[in-house]
């Protein structure tokens, strides 16, 4: 009971959050945005049962992407942009029908799907007090023995990056 | 409602927001912003079936994202700043060319 009630509110504040990042007209108030909304879903991650997805999510997303975020807003410091007195009309009610369509489509889909089969629930083996999931020892396991390729492949990845990187911040 | 249908409509309705985000801002930030968001939909559904199953491959998958959105975030707002050095404006409808 009390874990359904931490769902639902984690879940409401990581919708609102969402709409606050693109409603905000300051961007630095997006990346706070987004940073809450990055919060409410380590939290759903949680109680998931995927405690080192939790750590790894506040680590790498709200601890160095969302700090890039900041730096770069903060440092170009780009005039307000206020969505709402935004002239193009027309795109914006395309857009915004665009996402009502495909918000009620996937909803729709995704509730008429679970409410007609049987509801998927988190597996026996997940919500048993003594089981190892979400776990680093079960989460290591299987990346450095059945996903070691794909793993292997994300470094090259990241190397890329760091050229990348590199590069395009080179003065002329 | 089970925990994963939860999830998986909170995943579907940030997904949606996300994507309206990337079309009705015109700053480049705030539409990486958005992408971000997006990415963060999709690992909250890859956790949730991954719970379903009771396997480690969902987890596995969403380190994968978290090191695409690290690169993609590290290039992307390279590429904004280097855009905003030549022209001190924010806004992606100003860019046509992207010539080196």
């Amino acid at each position: 009971m009390v874990e359904q009630v931490v769902l639902i509110v984690a879940g409401a504040l990581a919708l609102v959050s969402a709409l606050g990042v693109v409603i905000m007209p300051n961007a630095v108030y997006s990346a706070l945005m987004l940073l809450l909304n990055l919060v409410s879903l380590a939290t759903l991650f949680l109680m998931l049962h995927a405690q080192f997805m939790f750590a790894a999510q506040l680590v790498v997303y709200a601890g160095a992407i969302l700090v890039l975020f900041l730096f770069v807003v903060t440092l170009l410091n780009p005039q307000g942009e206020n969505i709402l007195r935004d002239k193009r009309r027309l795109q914006q009610a395309g857009t915004i029908s665009m996402g009502l369509f495909m918000g009620c489509l996937l909803v729709g889909a995704l509730l008429y799907a679970f409410t007609n089969g049987n509801q998927p629930v988190l597996a026996a083996s997940v919500t048993s007090p003594n089981s190892t999931y979400g776990t680093v020892e079960d989460f290591g396991k299987a990346l450095f023995t059945q996903f070691l390729l794909p793993f292997e492949l994300t470094s090259l990845l990241l190397l890329v990056a760091l050229i990348g990187a590199v590069v395009l911040g080179k003065r002329k | 409602m089970s925990s994963i249908t939860i999830a998986m409509v909170v995943s579907a309705l940030v997904f949606t927001i996300g994507a309206c985000g990337v079309l009705l801002r015109r700053n480049p930030l705030v539409q990486f912003m958005s992408i971000e968001l997006m990415l963060n939909a999709v690992n909250l559904a890859f956790i949730s079936f991954g719970g379903a199953n009771g396997s480690a491959e969902g987890q596995v998958f969403v380190l994968m994202v978290l090191t695409v959105a690290a690169a993609e975030a590290v290039i992307g707002l390279g590429i904004i700043v280097a855009m905003f050095r030549r022209r001190r404006r924010m806004d992606v409808d100003d860019i046509k060319v992207m010539e080196g």
